[in-house]
């Protein structure tokens, strides 16, 4: 075996993926997976409905454990409809936006406080 | 034994006021009978922010009775009246999107009321294959939000269709600790409610310790800017209108003790929401 084939459907036994729950089930995998250095196929097929939460949850938090980089070579995403496509980029970015830089959001509330 | 009358009830500021003040005057209130009449118009997605109150105020061991008068008709038809001392009545037919107090810890539950009761019914409006899947991931989002931050285990919701009118009301609420209470706690802050809504409707904010997120409200905020349709939020004393890509805010004397979102979708919307150049297989 060359590459781990994992599926969301068949992680979370669900077409729709909507709670953090589900998605730290995919995360749970996705970490074991991501331990054997080997490249990484995760797929949504029959997944009809996401939730940033989900997706926040079982992807967006790889960024806290692994390397930008490390993800980039060796994850990717198969049967994924267009709309999800786009949203899970923007888990992505957020997530890599977040894990730079956590504390952003105290700076942002002491901004309005000072306002 | 106390009589309430609250009259003409809409998707508007003043209306939501006539409401927490209801709240406010009985939420002291102990094994007591508390008789609301609801005169002339009522919109029937309102029904989620009514029950979510009475429910509160049964939770009291309080009777709550009510006279609908005008609104009898549309309040039995959607199951609210059932909640309240009346025969359930079976209808969920035509317009009608029920009236259900809903499990937060069952997503599937969640799911069978989307689909069932509401995005697969044949008297839906037509709608674009896209916008249908951007007003059910909203809806989505909306309960997720409710369900993560708000600490309560029941959501109330309840919408109405109007296919002259060509748009969809549909409201959630939760009898949690609100926008406020939870932005302050997480960050030692002392915000408004106002400014706490605000803060959370912007991308990428979120309260969330150790993991990403803020995405949710941004995107409902961004899916109704385009609809041209409306989202108002209620929470604790705070009130947040996106209306015709205007924002406008108010603060209510007393609070509702929770979060409301309130959406208000155009069904003849014919925006593709998502444009080829945004698509790439670049993810990661």
């Amino acid at each position: 075996m060359n590459i781990i084939k994992l599926s969301v459907y068949s992680i979370t036994g669900d077409s729709f993926c909507i709670a953090a729950e589900d998605g730290e089930k995919v995360f749970m995998q996705l970490k074991k997976a991501m331990d054997e250095k080997m490249p990484i196929d995760l797929s949504f097929l029959n997944i009809e409905m996401l939730t940033s939460a989900f997706l926040n949850t079982a992807i967006g938090q790889m960024y806290d454990s692994f390397d930008e980089n490390e993800i980039k070579s060796r994850l990717s995403v198969s049967d994924i409809k267009d709309e999800d496509k786009l949203l899970l980029k923007r888990v992505v970015d957020t997530a890599k936006a977040y894990y730079k830089n956590p504390s952003q959001f105290e700076e942002s509330i002491n901004k309005i406080i000072a306002s | 034994m106390s009589n309430h009358n609250i009259t003409n009830i809409e998707n508007t500021f003043e209306s939501y006021l006539k409401l927490i003040s209801l709240y406010t005057e009985n939420k002291e209130k102990w094994l007591e009978t508390i008789d609301v009449t609801i005169s002339g118009w009522f919109s029937a997605n309102i029904c989620s922010m009514l029950g979510a109150i009475l429910t509160k105020l049964q939770n009291e061991l309080n009777t709550v009775t009510i006279d609908a008068k005008d609104s009898k008709d549309i309040l039995e038809r959607n199951g609210f009246l059932a909640f309240f001392g009346q025969k359930r009545v079976f209808d969920y037919q035509d317009t009608i999107i029920p009236y259900q107090v809903l499990s937060t810890e069952d997503d599937r539950y969640f799911n069978n009321y989307v689909f069932k009761e509401f995005i697969s019914k044949s008297e839906l409006p037509k709608m674009t294959r896209v916008l249908k899947n951007k007003l059910t991931e909203s809806i989505y989002e909306i309960f997720i939000n409710a369900k993560m931050h708000s600490g309560t285990h029941k959501i109330f919701v309840c919408g109405q269709f109007f296919p002259k009118k060509k748009k969809i009301d549909f409201m959630i609420t939760d009898t949690g600790y609100g926008i406020k209470n939870v932005v302050n706690n997480r960050f030692n802050a002392n915000l408004s409610a106002v400014q706490a809504i605000e803060w959370a409707v912007k991308d990428r904010n979120t309260t969330k310790e150790n993991i990403s997120g803020g995405i949710g409200l941004s995107l409902l905020y961004e899916f109704i800017s385009i609809n041209k349709g409306k989202v108002q939020i209620i929470s604790n004393e705070g009130f947040w209108q996106l209306s015709n890509g205007e924002i406008a805010t108010n603060t209510f004397e007393n609070e509702f003790p929770g979060t409301i979102v309130n959406i208000s979708v155009r069904t003849d919307d014919q925006n593709t929401y998502m444009l080829n150049s945004e698509i790439t297989d670049d993810i990661f």
